[in-house]
C-alpha cells in the first residue's frame, strides 16, 4: 500500500480545487496565506505522484448513458485479470475491479436501452472464456456518489 | 432529471478542453476554439448551473488515507429501503449507495483506512441502522479501470 505525505496545506488545497477546479492560484494563495509559487509548485507535485487530476465531469445524460447497473462476475480466479482487462475494454463499463467476495469481478456499466444492457451482460460479458455467472442489478436511484474521491491510475 | 437538456459541438468542444485541462483560462479555450473568453464562460456556466458540468480536482483515495474499498449489497427488511439507504448515506465510509433492483436492495461502496475500522463500522454504525436484514460484502483487492469523468452529478452534492 502507498502511504503518501499529504500534510494539512496539501489537504487545504484539495479541499478548494476539488469543489472549483478553475480557481486562479492567487485567489487560493490569498485564501490560504501562502505565495503563488507554493500553490504552484503544491498542485504540481499533487499531481505528479498521482494524488490529484484535473477534469471536467458530466453527468450520465449528457453522454446519453442515463443508467447505472452494478454487474457482479463469477469466474476463475486464475483467469481474472485477463477477464477484468477485457471487461475494461467495453467503453461503457467505467469502473472495474477485481474482488474477493461473491464475485471475481465487480463492474458499473452505463447504458442507456435495457437491450444495450443485456448486450454488455449477457453476449459481450458472459461470452468471455472463463466466465460462469454474471448477476446483473440496475442503480434505480444514487442515493450518494462522491465524485471527487477516486482511483487515478497512471494511463490518466 | 431534466431530459430537455441539450448541447451542441460547441459545448462539446470545451468540455474535451477541461477534460485536457481543467485549468485552462477561459482565454486560452477561447483562443483554441476561436471563440471569445465570454462565450467560454456563459457556456461553462450554462452547464455548471444545469448540474450537467463539473469542472474539479478529484483526488486518489490515497490522498485520504483510504486503503481498502468494499462493496457491500444490503438486503431490507421491515423498512423503506430509500429510509434505510439515505441513513447509510450519511455514514462518512460510505462513499456511494445506490438503490438496485435484484436480489439487495441497497449496493453500498465503503472505503475504510484499514482493516481496524471494520470493527467501529459494524459495531458503532451499521448496527444502529435499522432495517438492515443482511449484508453481502466483497474486498477490492484491486482496480483494474476507473474512469471518473463521468457521474450522477445530481447526487453527489451529498457527499
Amino acid at each position: 500500500m502507498m502511504h503518501p505525505q499529504i500534510d494539512e496545506l496539501d489537504r487545504q488545497l484539495i479541499d478548494i480545487l476539488s469543489h472549483d477546479a478553475r480557481v486562479s492560484n492567487r485567489k487560493i494563495a490569498a485564501d490560504l496565506g501562502v505565495t503563488e509559487g507554493t500553490v504552484r509548485g503544491r498542485i504540481r507535485r499533487l499531481q505528479n505522484e498521482n494524488l490529484i487530476a484535473f477534469t471536467a465531469i458530466t453527468s450520465f445524460e449528457l453522454g446519453n448513458q442515463s443508467r447505472l447497473a452494478i454487474i457482479g462476475v463469477q469466474a476463475d480466479v486464475v483467469k481474472a485479470r485477463a477477464i477484468a482487462e477485457q471487461i475494461s475494454q467495453l467503453p461503457m463499463c467505467n469502473a472495474v475491479m477485481l474482488m474477493m467476495g461473491r464475485f471475481t469481478i465487480l463492474a458499473f456499466c452505463l447504458f442507456h436501452e435495457l437491450d444495450q444492457l443485456h448486450q454488455i451482460a449477457s453476449d459481450q460479458i458472459l461470452a468471455i472464456d472463463g466466465v460462469h455467472h454474471v448477476e446483473t442489478s440496475i442503480a434505480v436511484r444514487t442515493v450518494k456518489y462522491n465524485a471527487r474521491v477516486v482511483r487515478i491510475t497512471a494511463d490518466h | 432529471m431534466n431530459d430537455r437538456f441539450e448541447i451542441d459541438n460547441v459545448d462539446r468542444q470545451i468540455i474535451a478542453a477541461l477534460r485536457a485541462d481543467g485549468r485552462a483560462t477561459n482565454q486560452q479555450i477561447a483562443s483554441d476554439l476561436g471563440l471569445t473568453a465570454a462565450t467560454v464562460s456563459a457556456r461553462i456556466k450554462r452547464m455548471e448551473d444545469a448540474n450537467k458540468l463539473r469542472v474539479v480536482a478529484v483526488s486518489d483515495f490515497s490522498a485520504h488515507g483510504f486503503n481498502i474499498m468494499m462493496e457491500v449489497a444490503i438486503e431490507v427488511d421491515g423498512r423503506p429501503a430509500s429510509e434505510v439507504a439515505a441513513e447509510l448515506a450519511e455514514l462518512p465510509e460510505v462513499f456511494a449507495a445506490h438503490l438496485v433492483t435484484g436480489r439487495y436492495d441497497i449496493d453500498l461502496l465503503v472505503v475504510l483506512r484499514s482493516f481496524d475500522d471494520l470493527t467501529e463500522l459494524m459495531s458503532n454504525r451499521l448496527s444502529k441502522v435499522a432495517g438492515i436484514r443482511s449484508m453481502m460484502p466483497a474486498i477490492a483487492v484491486d482496480v483494474v479501470k476507473y474512469q471518473f469523468d463521468v457521474a450522477p452529478i445530481d447526487a453527489w452534492d451529498q457527499s
